[in-house]
């Protein structure tokens, strides 16, 4: 294992001290727990609070998305796993400005537990709290199970509108009900070439051999639909546009927002060779592109791979899509 | 039983529980890591100190509130979260009461067993606080009086308590040690159990001093 790092378990701690002393301007540790990050003008009165989190390991998922018109704050887990409830907590506590909290994350037990724990004790301060997860990975269960699906790159969608209806004052129930109707028209499937090496114990997230590709791998190294030979970009593409097209039954005439995600190893040069095929696709097909992204919005520390986002946008969505925001990782301009 | 009395019960029992601290630490450090001992002792005297600066008017589901954020925050931990959130629901069960009568108390902890089930995706059998939980509640719900109430509560949760020493744990950190949990018992039980029991031994030390007075 070679990697850049001084105490593997220091690992997380000094990650999140790096952040905090490049972006003094975005970001605050508002307490003396260093796995609480919120953004520098929290909390905001009035405004709706959005609390993210999870395991570390995914950056830009999740510390990168406080900021303004992306989320208010994000408690932080050790690699691959959840933040404690109180850590969450005392998160919701410092980015409630009066009009409630969404807690907007990717759906997961450990996160799915200690948030709703944290929901309790918030409920306890009288600071009303909502709950949307991230279920967007299509190959973690069929369309008939769709709330029971992963959460993965595809929440970057949701945070997006979400913070942008939050940012314009929109009341909880309100930014609640965008993030689901962002979250219930996002999806996302991914490839794996090569696994993330856990820096604390040197241990590989997957196996796979040599040559071989997995379809539909998740970004723990949880199993996908497909395991065979690896294919060429174009074929990848394929595989993956089908599935998503198949998902969000798209038509002629339907306007997407696409995602093309680096998962750590895999270059930006790679990324674009995707972006060409899964244009021409959408094209062919009379789907239009309404916004693209393409790089790394969600990794799995340096496993090699990447992932492919819709969200079928309408008006209402795509002006969401298109309103400012500023984060370490992301600015809309 | 009103308010003011139900503050003072729920003091002196909290006072009582302290004293199975040293067991629960053991119990747990045996099965999980350690700290159930800490988060009863911290819990119990931050809830004691809250209750003690409580307003008298306050109501039964204020107390039980009150109770709830003072343990959730005395020593922040899984559990703590948990018994917090759980006593959150049972207030909920006793919202526009008075005063609290044995039903009432057996409704409070189904609702509270009931959040702690759902929370921990916990069932009954899975070896954990909530075997205890519920047969106390099943007990209180059909008493006909307090002290009778009370009694079968604390020997339904015994038993459950006993009989966790056979099961494998199912939930939590104490599920990493498969069969090894055999033979254990679960803590968490084991913390309701004593509750109870000081729940009743607080109540004969006071209603002795008041037959003194």
């Amino acid at each position: 294992m070679k990697k850049i790092i001084n105490e593997p378990d220091r690992f997380v701690d000094e990650m999140i001290e790096g952040i905090l002393l490049a972006h003094p301007d975005l970001v605050k540790t508002p307490g003396t727990d260093p796995r609480v990050l919120v953004r520098a003008d929290a909390p905001l009165a009035g405004r709706v609070g959005i609390l993210t989190g999870g395991g570390s390991g995914h950056l830009p998922l999740f510390k990168g998305y406080v900021g303004m018109g992306l989320c208010s704050g994000v408690a932080i887990g050790n690699v691959f796993s959840s933040p404690s409830s109180q850590q969450i907590f005392e998160a919701t506590k410092a980015i409630s400005g009066g009009a409630g909290v969404l807690y907007l994350y990717g759906n997961y037990g450990g996160d799915v537990f200690n948030f709703d724990l944290a929901g309790d004790l918030a409920e306890l301060e009288d600071i009303p709290t909502q709950t949307v997860v991230g279920r967007d990975d299509v190959a973690s269960q069929p369309n008939e199970r769709k709330t029971d699906r992963r959460g993965v790159a595809g929440i970057f969608f949701a945070y997006k509108a979400a913070g942008a209806a939050a940012e314009r004052g929109d009341t909880l129930e309100e930014v609640a009900a965008i993030a689901e109707d962002v979250v219930e028209h996002t999806a996302t499937m991914g490839v794996g070439l090569s696994p993330t090496i856990f820096p604390t114990t040197g241990a590989k997230s997957f196996d796979l051999p040599e040559g071989e590709m997995e379809i539909g791998i998740g970004i723990h190294g949880e199993p996908g639909i497909h395991r065979g030979p690896l294919e060429t970009a174009d074929a990848i593409a394929d595989r993956l546009v089908t599935a998503l097209i198949a998902d969000l039954d798209l038509t002629a005439g339907d306007r997407v927002a696409v995602l093309v995600n680096g998962l750590g190893a895999t270059p930006l040069e790679e990324l674009y060779v995707l972006y060409r095929r899964v244009h021409q696709i959408l094209t062919g097909l009379n789907i239009s592109i309404a916004k693209k992204y393409v790089g790394e919005y969600a990794t799995s520390l340096e496993m090699a791979g990447a992932s492919i986002s819709f969200l079928k946008v309408n008006d209402a969505r795509l002006a969401l899509l298109q309103a400012p925001a500023k984060s370490p990782f992301f600015e809309e301009v | 039983m009103r308010p003011v009395e139900l503050n003072e019960s729920i003091r002196r029992s909290l006072a009582e529980l302290v004293g199975y601290a040293d067991e629960l630490r053991d119990l747990d450090q045996a099965l999980g890591d350690g700290d159930l001992g800490v988060t009863i002792s911290l819990g119990a005297n931050a809830v004691i100190e809250s209750l003690t600066t409580l307003a008298d008017d306050a109501t039964p589901a204020e107390i039980a509130k009150t109770c709830a954020k003072a343990f959730a925050n005395a020593n922040p931990s899984t559990m703590a979260a948990l018994v917090a959130g759980g006593l959150l629901a049972g207030s909920k069960t006793w919202a526009g009461l008075t005063e609290i009568g044995t039903a009432d108390a057996g409704r409070f902890i189904r609702a509270a067993g009931e959040n702690i089930g759902q929370r921990g995706k916990t069932q009954i059998g899975d070896k954990t606080i909530l075997d205890a939980i519920m047969p106390a509640a099943d007990a209180l719900e059909v008493a006909s009086d307090g002290t009778s109430g009370l009694d079968a509560a604390i020997a339904g949760a015994e038993r459950a308590v006993v009989e966790t020493r056979d099961l494998q744990s199912r939930r939590g950190r104490a599920s990493w040690m498969q069969e090894r949990s055999i033979g254990l018992q679960d803590p968490g039980a084991t913390a309701f159990w004593r509750y109870l029991e000081s729940w009743r031994a607080a109540e004969s030390v006071a209603a002795k001093g008041k037959e003194l007075a």
